[in-house]
């Protein structure tokens, strides 16, 4: 329990330390910047809010999940105005980044993008915020058990996925040589 | 192996650590931050609800119940509330009809109305009762799980289609009773689709 005022400004200065950067590339890799700095000032303040609930040894994976809540609500805004709008409009398909834009290693961007929006999530968790399964859950508002049985499947698939794109093998996620399979 | 495709992916990292973020001690960095610890503690009150459509999945797959476990937690009451944020979680059973019976052609407007919508992995599938871990709430709550149960006899009828361990579902309900008749069901990315469109997550 936080108390005086002092002592929940130093509580909240140093909480927001440790998340400040990974909290700005969490919400940069997931929505464009204006978004995501509104974003940031929301969560931020939720971590103000919510200051007694942060958890001392799992503070940024908590963040995380708000993050995820609060970026889940932008959308939902998001799309109620898009909703609007589109009422107005003829039907037209939405509009996706190509992930074969992605010159680092295409042939993973596409496969990654084909598979189901939670396993690409869990997958960004595990490789882009780094964290473990434990973590990932708590980020999620899951349990670890679940998430180490998503984050295998989903692991799964993407192997599959990169081999359906390549069935000579050379695409395959084990060889560690992502540059030689991108022709 | 699992090293070197994490690695791969964190290759497609757009945000990897070689790209700058905002520094905390900038000036509007510790503006915001200012204006942050000067607001006030309380959190607002939640927006009004939007408004509810009526009854008119009376009698479908009446006779599941569905609880959603504390933890999270929400409880679903069932009137058409919106869920609460505490307390126990409540058991509903409807007035059973065939549960089969007044099926609605599925479409994300009707889709839409659902109260409660989200997509779960199935930890347990024991009997009659079936546990999911949320893997993304779309409407309707924030409990990390939720416990389907259906009346004694029948597990083979849950929400219509079989679970098993490891599966995800999408999973609608409305007046706390599952719907099945095409509003529920093992997850696919056309499914996951409709019900982005729905919610708009």
């Amino acid at each position: 329990m936080v108390s005086s005022e002092g002592e929940r400004r130093n509580r909240f200065e140093s909480v927001v330390a440790e998340v400040y950067d990974p909290l700005q590339r969490y919400l940069r890799r997931r929505t464009s910047g204006e978004d995501a700095s509104d974003a940031l000032a929301d969560v931020l303040l939720t971590v103000w809010r919510r200051l007694d609930e942060v958890p001392e040894e799992a503070v940024l994976p908590w963040s995380y999940g708000v993050a995820r809540r609060t970026l889940a609500n932008q959308r939902r805004s998001a799309a109620r105005h898009l909703r609007l709008v589109s009422r107005l409009e003829t039907e037209r398909p939405v509009v996706v980044d190509d992930p074969a834009d992605s010159l680092e290693d295409p042939e993973l961007a596409t496969a990654l993008a084909t598979l189901p929006a939670p396993d690409q999530e869990v997958l960004r968790l595990w490789a882009w915020e780094q964290l473990e399964p434990r973590e990932i859950a708590l980020a999620l508002g899951s349990t670890a058990n679940a998430v180490s049985l998503r984050l295998s499947r989903a692991r799964n698939k993407l192997a599959d996925a990169l081999t359906r794109q390549d069935p000579s093998g050379t695409g395959h996620i084990g060889d560690g040589n992502a540059e030689e399979n991108q022709r | 192996m699992t090293d070197q495709l994490r690695e791969r992916l964190a290759r497609l990292d757009p945000m990897h650590p070689g790209v700058d973020t905002e520094p905390l001690t900038t000036k509007s960095s510790r503006d915001l931050l200012e204006g942050i610890m000067s607001s006030p503690v309380t959190e607002q009150p939640p927006a009004a609800p939007e408004p509810k459509s009526n009854r008119w999945l009376v009698g479908v797959a009446a006779a599941v119940v569905l609880v959603v476990a504390v933890g999270g937690a929400i409880a679903l009451t069932g009137d058409g509330e919106d869920p609460v944020a505490s307390g126990p979680p409540l058991e509903l059973n409807a007035a059973g009809e065939d549960p089969m019976a007044m099926c609605i052609m599925f479409s994300v407007e009707e889709l839409a109305k659902m109260e409660v919508a989200f997509e779960g992995t199935a930890t347990s599938v024991e009997g009659e009762t079936v546990t999911l871990d949320v893997d993304e709430w779309f409407k309707g709550g924030d409990a990390g799980q939720v416990v389907l149960h259906a009346p004694a006899g029948m597990g083979a009828l849950i929400a219509g289609f079989p679970f098993e361990v490891g599966g995800q579902y999408l999973i609608t309900a409305f007046d706390g009773n599952v719907n099945y008749c095409g509003f529920s069901g093992p997850s696919t990315p056309e499914f996951r689709t409709a019900f982005e469109q729905a919610f708009g997550a």
